[in-house]
């Protein structure tokens, strides 16, 4: 099977695990460019500003119709309907009530990366970040994840939203299981936990350094 | 000592583990894959990892970072698999306390004391006819906390609450909600909860 | 006292890329330390503004506090023709900088921490290797160390056996020639320079000089990265934070030679910065 996608990629970042897990749960090849974000700061070399001025990681290139994608939601969104159409169950874009919970599930991820995946570059790599406030506002995205999570306890729910796992799940995941690289613990967080562990448990799971692997189930 | 409740028994499901304090004693909390609890000191005895980081297979608890095994029955090591033929001498395993669950909450207790009265051997008695809804911190004192809530009555349910101070500014709060509440009684104290939360931290 | 004696070494405090970003502030041995200037012209001062005396070696920058430091190290295959030098920046951890170097020397985790990787179960076993101290520089030596890792795909048979030996040439420091079969004469030089902010947090350096001129760069970099951030998770959850001297506080096993070897050492040389002395 031919490669889905190129994936600009670096092997530490939370958003480029996002896809590196989503293609390893669908099984969808694809091709993986090593960037070196730190410490050589790739991501803002002459190269890779021309094809992503915004200089972030990861940068998705579609096999099919060469789309260059520079938002994980994008590439997640792209990677569902490639692999499912319409009728995906990961992606139920236009049901009339999954969909904007998913959408909300998007933007919450986003949230995360901005707040967590800030606080744990500074406290791994030393970021010219507030890492003090990043960890502030990633604690205040978890309890309101956990609040979430409960509710969808209450009504019997295991995910984001729905009977299945959708991108929205994925795109919050990451960063809330790697929030302990940023000292934000999950003591305290039954529901994330719980939602977590059905993350980690799904078959085709990846892991990345900072998330092992639930050597249980091995 | 007293029995501090350190979570959920929904939270705590076979094969599961989880972290606790109790009286400022850093502790694992997990359940074997045939249902037993076990409540043990997190750290284990060869290097001193968390074992609130370990996995289960079977009837052990097992650290992550070199898989040594513990079996529930004691504590004791009963797999170390950088030596697999050896048969760990029962002087390696970790030191357990105390745990037992009632009605949906897991309590645990550290050493006992010698004469305990017999009033004291098992945990606090709930009121009937609770369900469990949450549990979650709050970085207050008990006192605080327990002040914020009084201040502030959820009115559609009984709610009943359960504190397990973890620091002198961080407590552990479970919540008991009636059994008849509805779904949306309990979203609704849920977020109940958050504006205790919001309001006792500000 | 445990800081006099640490504060005779040098220690790494830059690296080429992080002098390019510019002045920063940096931790060393409980002190603050700016850095600036070039990887050619480094400038470093204490927080009194005493400039202190800084080598490149390594591909790093070396400082030290101290007012009769002990000469560094040679790592004289690093200067081998044909080696591919590669620092990987560095990793803030929050744990001992003797616990650092420790994880570093272990490997009965490999199946557990660096699952399918460095090794899998059931392959877990370690097997007898040779430890001891060469008098001559003073260092912990641990060689015939071996370990199985299975090959990947689950249909194939077989896998491959690494040959391991660690050495341990200051107390921050630790370096590891790696040797896989299929090329024998391509002995792979690890290393990680440990620079201890204070007792309870490190920023971590690795370093490698390898035998590659297929693997890109920055594969090369991220494997190392990876290998690296599997442990800190380890590292930040380990209690005590500081590394216990006395024996009877954890429990090792035969696997466990370089790891008592390097405790002995610490405490003959008095190296207790980071660690539990308070017992001996």
């Amino acid at each position: 099977m031919s490669a889905a996608f190129t994936l600009y990629d670096y092997v530490l970042s939370g958003n480029c695990y996002k896809i590196r897990l989503f293609a390893s749960l669908l099984a969808m090849p694809y091709q993986s460019v090593a960037i070196d974000f730190y410490p050589g700061y790739e991501h803002r070399s002459e190269r890779m500003l021309s094809l992503n001025p915004a200089g972030t990681l990861p940068v998705m290139v579609t096999s099919a119709g060469g789309q260059v994608l520079t938002e994980t939601n994008a590439m997640l969104a792209w990677m569902a309907l490639h692999d499912g159409g319409a009728q995906t169950p990961w992606f139920p874009a236009v049901d009339p009530a999954l969909g904007p919970q998913v959408q909300q599930g998007l933007a919450f991820g986003a949230g995360l990366t901005d707040s967590i995946g800030l606080a744990r570059l500074h406290a791994m790599l030393d970021w010219p970040v507030d890492g003090e406030a990043a960890k502030r506002a990633g604690l205040k995205h978890l309890r309101a994840l956990e609040l979430h999570l409960t509710d969808r306890q209450i009504d019997g729910g295991l995910w984001w939203a729905g009977a299945h796992p959708t991108i929205a799940d994925l795109a919050c995941f990451p960063y809330v299981a790697l929030s302990p690289d940023a000292g934000l613990e999950h003591d305290g967080f039954p529901a994330i936990r719980r939602w977590l562990y059905a993350v980690r448990s799904l078959p085709g799971f990846a892991t990345m350094p900072g998330i092992h692997p639930l050597h249980e189930l091995r | 000592m007293t029995w501090r409740p350190v979570g959920l028994t929904r939270d705590v499901p076979a094969g599961r583990v989880m972290r606790a304090w109790v009286d400022g004693q850093d502790a694992v909390v997990w359940r074997s894959t045939r249902g037993v609890l076990s409540a043990w000191d997190n750290r284990c005895p060869h290097r001193g990892m968390a074992l609130s980081h370990g996995f289960v297979r079977g009837e052990d608890l097992a650290c992550l970072y070199h898989g040594w095994h513990y079996g529930a029955e004691g504590g004791v090591c009963s797999l170390i698999p950088s030596h697999p033929d050896l048969t760990p001498p029962d002087t390696i395993k970790t030191r357990a306390f105390q745990s037992a669950e009632s009605d949906g909450v897991i309590w645990v207790r550290l050493e006992g004391s010698p004469d305990l009265a017999p009033i004291d051997l098992a945990p606090p008695a709930i009121a009937p006819g609770l369900d469990p809804l949450r549990s979650f911190e709050i970085r207050a004192s008990e006192g605080d906390i327990a002040h914020g809530a009084a201040a502030k009555p959820f009115e559609p349910a009984i709610l009943s609450l359960l504190f397990n101070p973890i620091a002198h500014d961080r407590t552990l709060v479970t919540v008991l909600i009636d059994a008849q509440a509805t779904s949306d009684q309990r979203k609704l104290a849920s977020r109940w909860c958050e504006d205790v939360r919001r309001e006792v931290e500000a | 006292m445990s800081l006099a004696y640490a504060r005779n070494d040098w220690y790494v405090i830059a690296d080429r890329n992080s002098l390019e970003q510019g002045p920063r502030r940096t931790r060393l041995l409980g002190d603050e330390i700016h850095v600036s200037g070039s990887y050619a012209h480094p400038v470093i001062k204490d927080a009194s503004g005493r400039m202190l005396p800084t080598q490149i070696k390594f591909d790093h920058v070396w400082t030290t506090v101290g007012d009769r430091p002990r000469p560094l190290f040679d790592i004289p295959e690093g200067n081998e023709p044909g080696r591919r030098l590669v620092p990987c920046g560095m990793v803030r951890v929050k744990c001992s900088p003797l616990r650092a170097v420790e994880n570093f020397l272990d490997i009965a985790h490999f199946p557990f921490v660096h699952t399918d990787v460095l090794g899998a179960e059931p392959y877990t076993e370690v097997e007898p290797y040779k430890v001891e101290i060469r008098e001559q520089n003073d260092e912990v030596w641990a060689t015939k160390v071996k370990f199985f890792q299975p090959l990947a795909a689950k249909s194939a048979a077989g896998g491959i056996t690494t040959d391991y030996e660690y050495r341990v040439p200051a107390p921050t420091t630790a370096v590891l020639y790696k040797t896989c079969p299929p090329k024998p004469e391509a002995q792979d030089v690890i290393t990680i320079f440990v620079q201890p902010r204070s007792e309870t947090e490190c920023d971590v350096w690795p370093w490698m000089a390898l035998y590659d001129d297929d693997t890109p760069y920055a594969d090369l970099v991220q494997f190392q990265q990876m290998i690296f951030l599997q442990d800190r998770s380890i590292l930040e959850n380990q209690r005590p934070i500081k590394l216990p001297l006395d024996p009877r506080m954890e429990i090792p096993t035969r696997s466990d030679l370089t790891s008592v070897a390097y405790r002995r050492w610490l405490k003959k040389r008095g190296a207790f910065y980071g660690a539990l002395a308070e017992t001996l």
